[in-house]
């Protein structure tokens, strides 16, 4: 089984990195500004800031199976919100990483439980997951 | 908000990107002197982040300031932590995390102009 941090992982890593900075920050200022304009959407800008932190961590260092759940409820989030955001536009201000799909952060929020779940996969094949 | 500096810092970044990519083309990893030319990037953009400061207190622009202050800190806390990241590993896996690194830095200096604009 090789390290979820190596080669590309590398790159997977700082991506989530980038992605967790910005859906926490954004998130935390959000919730400290403007919390009772939105509160569900403000706070799950926030919770999903901390599962891509965490997802970061734990694909950093080799944690993988906190990286399978931090990743699959990414999946689930993005798929949920994003459905949601575009039945009932009213009740979710365009304000979170996953409202639209991630159309805000070009896709990206989509994109990369596939490929995050594809990697943890890829690496994990040759050994029990662990 | 002064436009040099910001073209100076999305210079320089891409400057490092691009030679971040050349090494990834030559299937190298991250060398000393790139973490030299990063902490010259991460320099700017520190001085910039001062000088937005300044000119945000004597002129009263009216910014957001959480939001303009949270992506100059962005920049400033990605920067080396990505640096560090990449010299960690010994592939060219490493010249491609830093360029990607110094992508997202020029591209918050674009995201920054747009929150001064308002």
């Amino acid at each position: 089984m090789r390290p979820t941090s190596g080669g590309f992982g590398r790159l997977l890593v700082l991506v989530y990195g980038v992605l967790a900075l910005a859906a926490t920050a954004r998130g935390a200022v959000q919730v400290a500004t403007a919390f009772h304009e939105a509160p569900l959407a403000y706070a799950l800008s926030l919770v999903s800031g901390l599962v891509y932190g965490a997802a970061t961590w734990a694909l950093a260092t080799d944690r993988r199976r906190t990286a399978w759940w931090c990743v699959g409820v990414e999946l689930v989030g993005v798929l949920v919100i994003g459905a949601v955001s575009r039945v009932l536009p009213g009740d979710f201000p365009d304000q979170t990483v996953w409202s639209g799909f991630g159309s805000g952060y070009g896709y990206v929020p989509l994109v990369l439980p596939f490929v995050g779940l594809g990697w943890l996969w890829r690496t994990g094949r040759s050994g029990p997951d662990q | 908000m002064i436009g040099a500096l910001v073209a100076l810092v999305v210079v320089a970044s891409l400057a490092l990107a691009t030679w971040a990519v050349v090494f990834v083309v030559r299937d190298r990893a991250v060398v000393l002197r790139q973490l030299w030319a990063a902490a010259v990037v991460e320099a700017l953009l520190l001085v910039q982040g001062v000088v937005q400061a300044v000119v945000l207190v004597r002129t009263g622009h009216a910014v957001s300031v959480p939001l303009f202050f949270g992506y100059v800190a962005a920049g400033l806390v990605l920067l080396p932590l990505a640096a560090a990241w990449a010299f960690a590993e010994r592939t060219r896996w490493s010249s491609v995390v830093l360029a990607a690194a110094a992508l997202v830095v020029a591209f918050l200096q674009l995201r920054l102009v747009q929150v001064w604009a308002g």
